[in-house]
């Protein structure tokens, strides 16, 4: 650990740790697109992958297949796509894991260091607002076709009292989901699934239960499955669930994976 | 003036007597080990004094403010980068204040041309698993004072920093009588403060006094709580997450000591 002058507090950058980094050059360089200009345009960028969130009675639940893959090759059956960053914010992941995993890292940093620096909490904005600053800075990889990540973010919000949810696009626009979101490459199925449900369903996700919730997550997640190679069903065998965690006034909790073998017994499989 | 060494070390004497003489008024601040981790605690006036620098660390800190932030945000700056790099379990106290903060600081006193830190600091680090709890005291010249555990010294359950020799002494004379660390919160909280109001009615004190009487202590201690706001934070074992910092609110343990 070698020493350097702290930034000044009226800098811009005070309290900004991807700033920090980047001074550090502990971040890696972006390749721009002019260093391989005259190369083969982008290659097609696929997300492969399937997560889901939506906002229920009590909060927000975010799910996730557990599927990790490199073209059709199956990599990794246990990946964990759902981060917890804080107490109170997840980010769930879609795109280049690399990529991806290090940004949640970045971020879940970015929020401590902010808070031990300015002695205060980073507000609900400023969170929503730093995701979509680092995959701005994440556009050179965009270019190059190596490291497109596609989140979602949900974190509860003191101010209004409610847990929010939060897509992105790959070069960082946020937009707030009113009742659900989607990414990844089984999301055109989960959102047809959500839609219908939230229209038509027995009663609007924000009114559901928990344990319906649940219910249909999985089920959603096994819709997508269906068609998507990317997504991973369950695994009965390895005993491999999704993840899904819910956010709510008291924090995040993970659902137990006996649980999940519960529900999914009885209601899906 | 400085081509010349005696005239050098006569200014780095001077810059000595100048400095301690700016921090002689320091309020103490008092970090001790209990059952269910480490304490934080002075009184104070106006400004925090009390930070927490990463997951298991925390820090207060006597002196200038302005010197304070400055060494505040090194810190957070350098435990920050190495556990995003590394892990939180390569972030150390030893090595932040051995190779970072100290030769810093000792540069920054000897150069008598530049301006050194006017800054006294206290950091306290929370053992893992069955590893004690770390202390360390940080001067403005670089020098460390541990608490121990290595070299033949007795390792000890308290860190303190005050203005004066005298009054630093005092205090860890008496926390060297108490049981630590298996005291509760509350106990530890009255120690806390009992070492703090040492510490103050000490600091214009001869190192060769006894402590003070019980009755002078109680006395300072309520006269002390009437004016002053209480300024407590916890490094936990029982956190359930990797931070460990709480910050123990006024409001929360001040009914608890006009109880005592």
């Amino acid at each position: 650990m070698e020493l350097r002058a702290a930034r000044e507090a009226a800098s811009p950058d005070a309290g900004d740790f991807a700033a920090l980094l980047r001074q550090r050059g502990l971040c890696p360089p972006v390749p721009t697109l002019s260093a391989t200009a005259g190369g083969s345009p982008p290659l097609t960028q696929t997300q492969a992958t399937t997560i889901l969130a939506f906002k229920f009675a009590g909060g927000v639940l975010v799910a996730g297949d557990r599927r990790a893959t490199a073209g059709n090759l199956v990599v990794y059956d246990r990946a964990d796509k759902v981060l917890e960053i804080d107490t109170h914010s997840l980010m769930a992941i879609a795109g280049v894991p690399a990529t991806a995993w290090e940004m949640a890292r970045v971020l879940e940093h970015s929020f401590q260091f902010y808070r031990r620096s300015q002695l205060q909490e980073m507000s609900h904005e400023g969170k929503v607002r730093a995701l979509s600053k680092l995959l701005r800075d994440n556009l050179g990889f965009v270019l190059q076709g190596v490291g497109v990540v596609v989140p979602l973010f949900a974190a509860y919000d003191i101010v209004s009292a409610a847990a929010r949810l939060y897509f992105y696009d790959a070069m960082g626009a946020q937009f707030e989901a009113a009742d659900y979101a989607a990414t990844g490459s089984g999301s055109p199925a989960v959102r047809s699934v959500l839609h219908y449900e939230n229209t038509w369903g027995s009663k609007p996700l924000v009114k559901r239960r928990e344990s319906d919730a649940i219910v249909l997550a999985l089920r959603a997640l096994d819709t997508a499955a269906e068609t998507d190679t990317a997504t991973g069903g369950v695994d009965r065998r390895g005993l491999v669930y999704p993840i899904i965690k819910i956010i709510a006034k008291t924090g995040i909790r993970t659902l137990a994976d006996k649980e999940l073998a519960r529900v999914f017994k009885s209601t899906v499989a | 003036m400085i081509e010349e060494p005696y005239r050098w070390v006569e200014a780095i004497a001077n810059r000595r007597e100048y400095i301690e003489h700016q921090l002689a008024s320091g309020s103490p601040i008092a970090a001790l080990s209990y059952r269910g981790g480490i304490l934080l605690f002075t009184l104070g006036r106006e400004r925090q004094k009390l930070f927490e620098i990463y997951d298991r660390i925390g820090m207060g800190g006597i002196g200038h403010p302005g010197d304070i932030e400055r060494l505040r945000m090194a810190a957070i700056e350098l435990t920050s980068t190495e556990g995003f790099a590394r892990s939180a379990h390569d972030v150390s106290l030893r090595r932040l204040a051995n190779y970072s903060l100290s030769p810093v600081l000792k540069a920054a006193f000897e150069q008598v041309y530049g301006p050194p830190y006017l800054a006294r600091m206290l950091f306290a680090e929370l053992g893992r698993g069955d590893a004690p709890n770390s202390f360390l005291r940080l001067d403005y010249d670089g020098s460390i004072h541990t608490n121990g555990g290595a070299f033949g010294r007795a390792h000890e359950e308290f860190g303190v920093i005050s203005g004066t020799p005298a009054s630093t002494a005092k205090m860890e004379q008496f926390l060297r009588q108490q049981n630590l660390p298996a005291v509760s919160l509350d106990r530890a909280l009255s120690l806390a403060l009992d070492a703090w109001s040492i510490g103050h009615l000490s600091l214009a004190a001869d190192p060769k006094d006894d402590l003070p009487s019980p009755d002078a202590l109680a006395g300072h201690r309520t006269a002390q709580l009437a004016e002053a706001s209480i300024e407590a934070a916890v490094l936990e074992h029982a956190s359930p997450l990797p931070i460990t910092w709480r910050t123990l609110r006024d409001a929360e343990i001040r009914p608890g000591f006009d109880k005592r």
